[in-house]
C-alpha cells in the first residue's frame, strides 16, 4: 500500500550567520489512509518544525530544507508549488486558535474565504458550505458563529472554529499541531473526539502532534517519537506503548503522569490548629462598568471554607476559570477579599492585616507559574537568592552564600547556577531556582500555582518528585494547584476540586479518585488522558459534552 | 451595539475637559506681558484714551468677571469682540476656518497616500535596498522642520520649476486645490514619516504572526495574507496614532500658515498673540481643543469599527 503522506529522510538545517545547525535530521515518517498518527516529543524536539517544512512554511529564510521529500500517495511535492496543496489537500490546526484565527474578521470570513479561493465558490454559496462546516464541527448555532467574532467564544469553541476553518476546502490530511494544549481537559476530550469523528466521517487522515503520551495512546494509531530532531522510534502504537524500544520512549512512559506512583506522606498533624483555615471565603470582581455605569460583579470565590493542616500536601484542582488561582492569592493576601475569614496560624487576615501579613512573608511562599518570567532577568541565581535571605533578615551576611548553596543542593542544581542568569536556564532549571526562592524564606507552606504546566513531562516528573521529597521528610505543607489531575494524584494526599468558584469536592487522593462524589469530579477524572491504549477517551457526562457557548 | 454606547456617554466627559481647557488659556493668555489697549492705540496714545478702551472691552474687570462675561458670551454663540478686528471672535473664525480644515484635510489625505504604499514595500520587503530607503527617508522626514521643509518646497516646486503658487489661497476650487498642494506636502511628509515607521512595525509583526501563518496554511496567496490579514490588524494601533498627530498638527497649522501665508486658523492665531487680541487667543485655542478632543472621539469610533474586540 501507499502510504497517504509519506516524509523521505527530510532534513532541516539552520543557517546562522557563522554556524550551521541540523534542526532534523533524516526524518523519514509515514502516514496511510484513514490513519491518525501521533507525533510525540518535548519541547524543541522538532515535531512542530516537522509539520511547517512538510508544510512548506518554514518560519525563518534562515532555515532550509536541504535533503528529503515529502509525497502524497506517492507524488513527490514541488516544494515551490505548495500553495496549491496547502488547505486544498493537507490542512493545518495549531495549538493556539485565538492568536491563529484573525481577530478582526468574522469566523464566517475565513472560513469562506478557503472556500472562495480555492474552490471558486461564490459568496453565497460560500455561506451556507460554511454554515454546514460550523454545524460539522459542533457549533449549536452556526449562524451565528458565521458573523461572530473569535474573541466572543471559549478556547474550546475557538479550537473547533479553527479546524472548521481548516475543513473548508476538504484537505485529505490534517495536520494537528497541539490541538489541545491549551485547553482544559474535559474540552481536550471533546476536540480529540470531534477529530476522531471527522477522521471516520471524512476519511481524513490525521497527523497529531503532541508532548502528551496519553493523548496519543488513546486516539492515534501509530506513534512517532521524536528527540533532538531525530525520530528515535515508531510503529504501531500498542506495540511501541507495550515493549518501547529506546530508551526515551521508556523515559517518558515512565514519566507519564497517569503512570501512579504513590508517594509516601507523614500522616497530618491535626493536633495542633490549621495552618490555614478559610471561612465562607468570597472573592468577588467588579466586571466592566465605568464611571457613570455599574458593571457587572464576578464571583471567582464563592463561599469557601477549608482547612488545611501542618504537613499536608494538598491539591486544588479545577479548570481554568474556577477560582483556584484567586483562591490561592486571596490565602496570601494578595487579592482582597470580599467577606469571610482567611485565618493563618491563628491570625486573621481580615483583622490583624499588617501582622498576618507579616507572618504569611515570612512563612508562606508562592512557587509561579511561568518560571522564567517570575525570576529577574537582570539578577543571576545566586543573588535572587540572596536578596531574599538579606531581606528576611535572619541569615547573617556570612551565611549567605553558604545558604545560597545549600539551597541551590535542595532543588537539585549544582552550586555554579548561582552566578548564572535565568536567559541561561531551561524551563526545568528555571522552575528549580524559583523553587528555591521560595524555600529561601525557609518556609512552613509552599503554594505552588500551575508551576509545572509549562514544562515538558520529563522535567514535570522531575519537578513533581522534588517536592514529594520536600514534603515527605519536613514538616512543609504544601499547597498545589494544578488543572492537570494525573500530576495531582500521584502528588498529594488530598484533593480540593473547584468548579465555578466553588468547592465540589474535597476528600483523600483515593477517595476522590477512585470514587468521586459529584459528577463533574467523575468527568474530569475520566477526561485525564490515559497511556493504556485501551482506556477510550471519554468526555464525561452528556452535560458536559454539551459544547459550552460563551457569546 | 453596546460596544458604541459610549458614543452617547463619552461626550459628557467632554465638558469638564473643555471648562479646564477654557480656563487654561483665558488665564495664560492674559499673562502675557503687554496691553491689548496700549499695543491697539500705539505708543503715544493718552492714558484716558487707553482707559477708555479698555472699559469697552470689559479689560478692567478682575480677571473672573472677564471669565465670567466669556461664559455668558459663549452660551449666546459669541466668543468676544476682537480688539483688532471690531467683530464677534466666532464669527471671524468662521470666514478662517475654511483654509486651515482643508490643509488639515490634504496634509492627512497626502500622508496616508505616501504612508500605506511605503509601509507596504518595506514590510514586505525586508532587508532590501527599498525597505532601507524607506526607513531612511521615515527617519529623515521625522526630523525635517515644517518651516524648513516649506521653504524647501516652495524653492523648488515655486521658484524653480515653477510649477505651483508660492504663497496665499485661491478664489476658485481649482485656484484652492493648487496653492494647498505644497503646504499639504510639507504637513504630510513630516506626518508620513510617523505613520510609515508605525505601520512598518505593525505589518512586519503581521507577517510573521500566527494569523499569517494560518492564512498561508489554508493555501491563501501572499497577497491575500498581507492585504487582508496583516493590514487591517496593523491599521488598529495607527489610527490612534494619527489622530494624536493631528493634534499636534492642528497646531503646526499655525507655522505652515504663516510660512505659506494661508489666512486660516493658525495665521488668526498669531496675529492675534502679536497685538494681545486676548478674545482672538482663547477663542482660536478653544476652537483647536474642540476639534482635538473630537478628532480623538471619531479615532476612538473608528478603532471600536476596525477591532471588535474593543470596549469603550
Amino acid at each position: 500500500m501507499i502510504p497517504h503522506l509519506q516524509i523521505d529522510g527530510l532534513s532541516v538545517v539552520f543557517r546562522g550567520d557563522d554556524e550551521a545547525r541540523i534542526l532534523l535530521d533524516d526524518i523519514s515518517v509515514s502516514l496511510n489512509k484513514g490513519e491518525i498518527l501521533g507525533l510525540v516529543g518535548e519541547s524543541g524536539s522538532g515535531k512542530s518544525l516537522l509539520c511547517r517544512a512538510v508544510m512548506g512554511l518554514l518560519p525563518s529564510r534562515q532555515l532550509q530544507v536541504t535533503h528529503g521529500s515529502v509525497m502524497i500517495e506517492g507524488q513527490v511535492l514541488d516544494l515551490a508549488q505548495m500553495q496549491t496543496v496547502r488547505g486544498r489537500r493537507i490542512g493545518m490546526i495549531f495549538q493556539n486558535p485565538t492568536s491563529h484565527l484573525d481577530p478582526v474578521m468574522r469566523i464566517g470570513g475565513q472560513i469562506s474565504e478557503g472556500l472562495i479561493h480555492h474552490k471558486g465558490l461564490g459568496v453565497a454559496a460560500a455561506k451556507a458550505e460554511a454554515i454546514g462546516l460550523l454545524t460539522q464541527v459542533g457549533f449549536p448555532d452556526p449562524e451565528r458563529a458565521y458573523d461572530s467574532h473569535a474573541h466572543q467564544f471559549s478556547g474550546g469553541m475557538r479550537q473547533r472554529a479553527m479546524i472548521a476553518v481548516a475543513l473548508a476546502c476538504d484537505p485529505e490530511i490534517l495536520i494537528a499541531d497541539e490541538p489541545t494544549t491549551a485547553l482544559d481537559v474535559t474540552i481536550q476530550a471533546q476536540i480529540l473526539r470531534l477529530l476522531m469523528d471527522l477522521r471516520d466521517s471524512r476519511g481524513l487522515s490525521i497527523v497529531l502532534i503532541t508532548h502528551d503520551l496519553g493523548v496519543v495512546a488513546q486516539t492515534c494509531d501509530r506513534i512517532a517519537v521524536m528527540r533532538d530532531g531525530h525520530v528515535v522510534e515508531q510503529g504501531e502504537k500498542r506495540a511501541l506503548l507495550a515493549a518501547p524500544q529506546h530508551p526515551y520512549t521508556q523515559a517518558l512512559i515512565a514519566a507519564h503522569p497517569s503512570v501512579t506512583t504513590a508517594g509516601e506522606h507523614l500522616p497530618p498533624d491535626r493536633a495542633h490548629q490549621p495552618v490555614f483555615e478559610l471561612r465562607d471565603l468570597e472573592v468577588r470582581f467588579a466586571q466592566g462598568g465605568g464611571l457613570l455605569r455599574k458593571g457587572k460583579e464576578l464571583r471567582a470565590v464563592k463561599a469557601v471554607s477549608l482547612r488545611i493542616w501542618p504537613g499536608e500536601t494538598v491539591g486544588i484542582v479545577g479548570e481554568s476559570g474556577s477560582g483556584k488561582s484567586t483562591l490561592a492569592r486571596a490565602m496570601l493576601g494578595l487579592t482582597p477579599i470580599s467577606s469571610g475569614k482567611v485565618v493563618f496560624d491563628g491570625l486573621d487576615l481580615t483583622q490583624d492585616r499588617t501582622a498576618t501579613l507579616r507572618r504569611l512573608r515570612s512563612d508562606a511562599a508562592m512557587v509561579f507559574q511561568d518560571p522564567f518570567n517570575s525570576l529577574n532577568p537582570r539578577m543571576t541565581v545566586g543573588e535572587t537568592l540572596a536578596e531574599v535571605l538579606r531581606s528576611q533578615g535572619e541569615t547573617p551576611e556570612a551565611k549567605i552564600q553558604p545558604r545560597v548553596a545549600e539551597l541551590l543542593e535542595m532543588v537539585g542544581l549544582d552550586r555554579s547556577f548561582a552566578t548564572r542568569r535565568p536567559r541561561s536556564l531551561s524551563g526545568g532549571q528555571c522552575q528549580r531556582a524559583g523553587i528555591a526562592r521560595a524555600l529561601a524564606v525557609n518556609p512552613r507552606v509552599i503554594i505552588a500555582d500551575e508551576c509545572v504546566a509549562a514544562l515538558d513531562v520529563t522535567i514535570q516528573a522531575q519537578i513533581v518528585d522534588l517536592f514529594r521529597q520536600l514534603t515527605a521528610h519536613s514538616g512543609l505543607t504544601l499547597i498545589f494547584i494544578a488543572h492537570d489531575l494525573a500530576i495531582v494524584r500521584n502528588l498529594c494526599e488530598r484533593v480540593v476540586v473547584m468548579h465555578y468558584g466553588e468547592v465540589v469536592e474535597d476528600g483523600t487522593s483515593q477517595q476522590v479518585f477512585d470514587h468521586p462524589k459529584t459528577a463533574y469530579t467523575a468527568a474530569l477524572i475520566a477526561a485525564i488522558p490515559d497511556i493504556d491504549p485501551d482506556r477510550p477517551i471519554n468526555g464525561g457526562t452528556p452535560a458536559l459534552n454539551q459544547p459550552e457557548l460563551t457569546l | 451595539m453596546h460596544r458604541y454606547r459610549f458614543v452617547l456617554f463619552r461626550p459628557l466627559q467632554f465638558l469638564p475637559v473643555l471648562f479646564g481647557i477654557s480656563v487654561v488659556t483665558f488665564v495664560l493668555v492674559r499673562l502675557i506681558p503687554g496691553d491689548p489697549a496700549r499695543i491697539l492705540l500705539g505708543t503715544r496714545a493718552t492714558p484716558t484714551a487707553i482707559a477708555n478702551i479698555r472699559a469697552q472691552y470689559g479689560l478692567d474687570e478682575p480677571m473672573w468677571t472677564q471669565y465670567l462675561y466669556f461664559l455668558k458670551n459663549l452660551g449666546a454663540g459669541e466668543m468676544g469682540k476682537s480688539t483688532l478686528y471690531k467683530i464677534d471672535v466666532l464669527r471671524l473664525i468662521a470666514t478662517r476656518v475654511e483654509p486651515t480644515l482643508a490643509l488639515v484635510l490634504a496634509g492627512v489625505v497626502l500622508a496616508l497616500l505616501i504612508a500605506v504604499p511605503f509601509a507596504a514595500i518595506s514590510a514586505r520587503r525586508q532587508g532590501t535596498v527599498a525597505d532601507h530607503t524607506v526607513r531612511v527617508l521615515s527617519t529623515a522626514g521625522i526630523g525635517f522642520p515644517s518651516f524648513w521643509l516649506g521653504a524647501m518646497l516652495i524653492i523648488l516646486f515655486s521658484v524653480k520649476l515653477d510649477w505651483l503658487p508660492v504663497s496665499g489661497y485661491g478664489e476658485t476650487l481649482f485656484d484652492k486645490l493648487t496653492h494647498l498642494v505644497l503646504p499639504g506636502l510639507t504637513i504630510a511628509l513630516s506626518l508620513s514619516a510617523v505613520l510609515t515607521r508605525s505601520l512598518r512595525a505593525g505589518m512586519v509583526a503581521g507577517l510573521q504572526s500566527d494569523i499569517a501563518t494560518a492564512a498561508r496554511a489554508r493555501g491563501m496567496s501572499e497577497n491575500i495574507v498581507f492585504w487582508r490579514h496583516v493590514v487591517p490588524n496593523a491599521l488598529v494601533p495607527t489610527i490612534n496614532l494619527l489622530a494624536i498627530n493631528i493634534g499636534w498638527l492642528i497646531g503646526g497649522t499655525v507655522v505652515v500658515e504663516s510660512v505659506f501665508a494661508l489666512p486660516g486658523l493658525g495665521q488668526l492665531m498669531v496675529r492675534g498673540i502679536f497685538s494681545r487680541d486676548y478674545m482672538v487667543v482663547q477663542g482660536v485655542a478653544l476652537t483647536f481643543a474642540v476639534a482635538t478632543v473630537l478628532i480623538n472621539f471619531v479615532a476612538d469610533i473608528i478603532t471600536v469599527a476596525l477591532d471588535p474586540r474593543i470596549e469603550l
